[in-house]
């Protein structure tokens, strides 16, 4: 079943007469992780509070589950969790006390324990806010959003400040909601993260939307790379595929890496040489904004 | 649910933070308490000019326990941007807002309580002859201060200039009903006369003459224009630029 969750088209925002979004359009499905990246000041977090109902939109629309968030909020609120990128919390309070106020504010909320145990403070309930770590408050946040079991999930920059470790746990935990059918909108400027986590992305410059599409497919149209250092006294010309060189290093990028691999081996065993270092991969997200024109990174 | 969850919240957050307590409960209390006190103590047997000066210090609860408490406590979290991660809840709006006034209305509801009960224990301060309506002033004196106090943050650009802004509607407010002195006599009278519409005036008028007409009506007014700023004006978010 393919469900449209979030439905974005030609949508405009501006901060004062600051043009913060000109004009983006995408589909989040249930069930699916969409990332929204591009650098600092793209638009991210402006399209996602206008998603949210923070924002009015400008021009154009944005439709989550079919409502209208800023003239419906309140039963858009009921269905969707938000992670803002950024917001304060009461710091005298502790954790439990922190879950169990926003419990109040919830309908049918998840059980305390459940809420921290998702977002990996099940030991840390009896602390105050203030002493929390900058990535265990982020874990709060994800608790306090998930707390509605919603049906959409805004993430923004979920995971900065969090170690490797609770990036990790944060990643299974965003999966698993993905795999119950919510549909997750994901802001990151971490390359991984978005890779990993999202089935679809669209990179955003300037207010715009630069380059999108479904992940694997736009990470498999890019091909990958094979890299070796160069051995003394082979140049670039006299190798059986194209490549550039940066140093020592050679690097040849071909539609099938592995393919490529294979006829530079033959190629050099032939020889009685060497490709010392020798790496095969596919393509990464990086490569792809590496490649963006550099007005977009 | 959700108005009774803002409301306990607004209360416990309120009760645990000290320096909130020194400044807004203590700080009143000792002048509504103090100040009847040293009069009788001063001037044995002048009951009459103890009791009119607690009267008059029913403004100053009202302007420090519910108008600056809510003004701060709401730049506060406008600023650290608690406001808007309440609003990444269900809450609607207004809930969230009505929740602290109604939490802060009762805190000052509770600290004239008690000074009234206090003052007469020890300043021998009378109780009021009209308890009905000396409590209901005392109710509505605080929701619309807490409402005002509310609106007020639209005017206050940072949260460290809460405390400051309010110290003039706090010094009107002891002045007009001359709790701070006979300073009001020195004045012009169409400033009295202006200061005669304070919503503090009115409840320090209800309670003293046991007018109801003109005290509600007033109270009325300044409710409503309250709820307008608060519609119209109020910033959840803290400026950008
Ligand atoms: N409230 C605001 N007032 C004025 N400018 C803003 C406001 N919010 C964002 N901007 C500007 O809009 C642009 C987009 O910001 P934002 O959506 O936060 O980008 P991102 O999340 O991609 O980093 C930035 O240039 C930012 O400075
Ligand atoms: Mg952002």
């Amino acid at each position: 079943m393919f469900m449209t969750a979030i439905r974005v088209e030609a949508l405009r925002k501006n901060h004062g007469r600051f043009e913060a979004v000109k004009g983006i359009s995408f589909e989040v499905a249930a069930g699916e992780v969409f990332a929204l990246l591009g650098r600092n000041g793209a638009g991210k977090t402006t399209t996602v509070e206008v998603l949210a109902g923070f924002l009015r939109p400008d021009g154009g629309s944005v439709r989550v589950l079919g409502l209208d968030p800023s003239a419906e909020r309140a039963e858009v609120r009921r269905r969707t969790g938000i992670m803002l990128q950024e917001a304060g919390f009461f710091p005298d309070l502790t954790v439990a006390a922190t879950v169990d106020a926003w419990r109040g504010f919830t309908a049918a909320p998840r059980p305390r324990d459940e809420a921290l145990e998702l977002a990996g403070l099940a030991g840390r309930a009896g602390v105050r806010v203030r002493q929390l770590s900058g990535g265990e408050k982020r874990r709060l946040d994800l608790a306090l959003a998930l707390l509605g079991r919603p049906d959409v999930l805004f993430l923004d920059e979920p995971t900065t400040g969090m170690d490797p470790e609770g990036r990790a746990a944060t990643w299974e935990t965003v999966r698993e909601l993905a795999r119950r059918g919510t549909a997750v909108l994901l802001t990151t400027h971490y390359l991984e993260e978005a890779q990993r986590l999202a089935s679809a992305m669209a990179i955003m410059d300037r207010g715009e939307i630069v380059a999108s599409g479904g992940m694997a497919e736009t990470l498999a149209a890019r091909g990958g790379r094979v890299s070796f250092r160069l051995p003394a006294g082979v140049e670039a010309a006299d190798l059986p595929l194209p490549v550039t060189v940066d140093g020592d290093e050679a690097v040849c990028r071909a539609e099938d890496p592995d393919l490529a691999a294979q006829t530079l081996l033959s190629w050099a065993a032939e020889r009685g040489l060497r490709l010392p270092g020798l790496e095969v991969r596919a393509a990464t997200l990086e490569d792809l904004f590496l490649d963006l024109p550099t007005s977009a990174r | 649910m959700t108005l009774t969850a803002t409301y306990r919240l607004g209360t416990r957050l309120f009760w645990q933070d000290r320096a909130l307590l020194l400044g807004s409960v203590l700080t009143p209390a000792l002048i509504a308490i103090g100040l009847p006190l040293l009069m009788r103590h001063l001037r044995p047997g002048a009951t009459g000019e103890a009791t009119a000066q607690f009267q008059g210090t029913l403004a100053i609860i009202l302007s420090i326990t519910a108008f600056m408490n809510v003004a701060v406590a709401l730049s506060a979290r406008r600023d650290q941007l608690v406001l808007k991660r309440l609003r990444a809840t269900t809450l609607t709006d207004g809930r969230i807002l009505a929740g602290q006034i109604a939490a802060t209305a009762t805190q000052t509801v509770a600290v004239a309580v008690v000074c009234t009960v206090a003052v007469n224990l020890a300043a021998g301060v009378p109780y009021p002859a009209n308890p009905l309506l000396y409590g209901a002033m005392v109710i509505a004196g605080s929701v619309v201060l807490a409402t005002l106090g509310a609106a007020y943050t639209a005017a206050i650009p940072r949260a460290e200039l809460a405390g400051a802004a309010c110290m003039p509607v706090f010094l009107l407010s002891g002045i007009a009903t001359g709790a701070m002195g006979p300073i009001r006599q020195a004045l012009p009278s169409w400033v009295g006369a202006a200061l005669d519409l304070l919503p503090t005036t009115a409840v320090v008028d209800a309670v003293r003459t046991g007018a109801v007409a003109r005290p509600a009506l007033l109270l009325a007014v300044w409710g409503v224009a309250g709820v307008v700023v608060i519609r119209f004006w109020f910033r959840w978010e803290p400026r950008r630029s």
